[in-house]
């Protein structure tokens, strides 16, 4: 099955982002799971504690999408990297909270938002 | 104000029925059928999102669970207004494979659960569309199985004031 799913990555201070769009259902598990690999073993000058998944251009997450992000938060935990996402709609929100994955990764509106959190107030 | 139209008390009303082959990614075409054919019955945007989800996972389950993912077998999707209910059926023709999937009672997801890997990251589809719903039932007669997904046309979804 084709995918309907692209991820882009790039790195912010102390992060890793991986900006997503699309479907994030059971067609998107290898571009997820490259992009995971891709967005953590980039060349960055300091260590990635944070990775950041930007929902921002999704268009529909099904239950399978949810367990890739199970995996990809599993992964993370496993490599004492903290996940935090952005972009979400108001209905997948709530289908963090329901599932749980909101008490692990930290929601924020957008991208913008998740950036100035992880690297702090301007001096 | 949004003028909903209301069939008389105990007539229900079938809004819509339709068939669709058993192939993974159909799910969006029952997703897309249903919320077009409810979009004027008053549902709030985060209630018809909710349908929609638990629309599209049901009938997930019914290509891949129910009918095998074997194109020629058709999912049938119904739509009906009962008083102020949605009702939509989703119906596959594989009640054994849901008999046997849900054999031995499956344990509800956890996620604590399965991030230390004491459970495998799928199965939240059912927990999905309980949360989504205002009722969820399941028949099955014979080979024939059916989801029943309820939704009134008038409730609040979680932190929602209608």
């Amino acid at each position: 099955m084709a995918s309907m799913c692209e991820a882009t990555t790039r790195i912010v201070p102390g992060a890793a982002v991986i900006e997503l769009s699309g479907d994030i259902d059971g067609s998107a598990a290898a571009i997820m799971t490259a992009a995971y690999a891709e967005a953590v073993n980039g060349d960055s000058p300091e260590p990635l504690g944070t990775v950041v998944l930007d929902f921002g251009a999704v268009d529909y997450i099904n239950s399978t999408g949810i367990a890739l992000i199970v995996s990809v938060l599993a992964r993370a935990r496993a490599e004492r990297r903290k996940v935090v996402a952005c972009g979400l709609s108001a209905h997948y929100r709530e289908i963090f909270d329901i599932t749980r994955l909101s008490d692990f990764i930290e929601l924020f509106p957008d991208l913008d938002h998740a950036v100035s959190q992880l690297t702090g107030p301007a001096a | 104000m949004t003028q909903v139209a209301r069939p008389a008390p105990g007539k229900p009303r079938r809004l819509d029925t339709f068939t669709l082959a058993s192939e993974p990614g159909n799910e969006r075409l029952a997703l897309a059928r249903v919320a077009g054919t409810v979009k004027d019955l008053g549902l709030s945007e985060a209630r018809l999102e909710r349908l929609k989800t638990a629309v599209a996972e049901a009938t997930m389950n019914a290509i891949e669970h129910g009918n095998g993912n074997r194109p020629e077998i058709p999912v049938e999707v119904e739509v009906t207004l009962d008083g102020d209910e949605i009702i939509v059926t989703i119906s596959d023709q594989g009640g054994e494979a849901h008999a046997a999937q849900n054999a031995g009672d499956p344990e509800e997801p956890d996620l604590l659960k399965k991030l230390d890997g004491a459970q495998t990251p799928r199965g939240w589809g059912l927990f999905l569309i309980r949360n989504m719903v205002d009722a969820m039932n399941v028949t099955t007669d014979g080979q024939r199985h059916t989801i029943w997904l309820t939704m009134r046309t008038g409730g609040a979804a979680h932190g929602e004031h209608v």
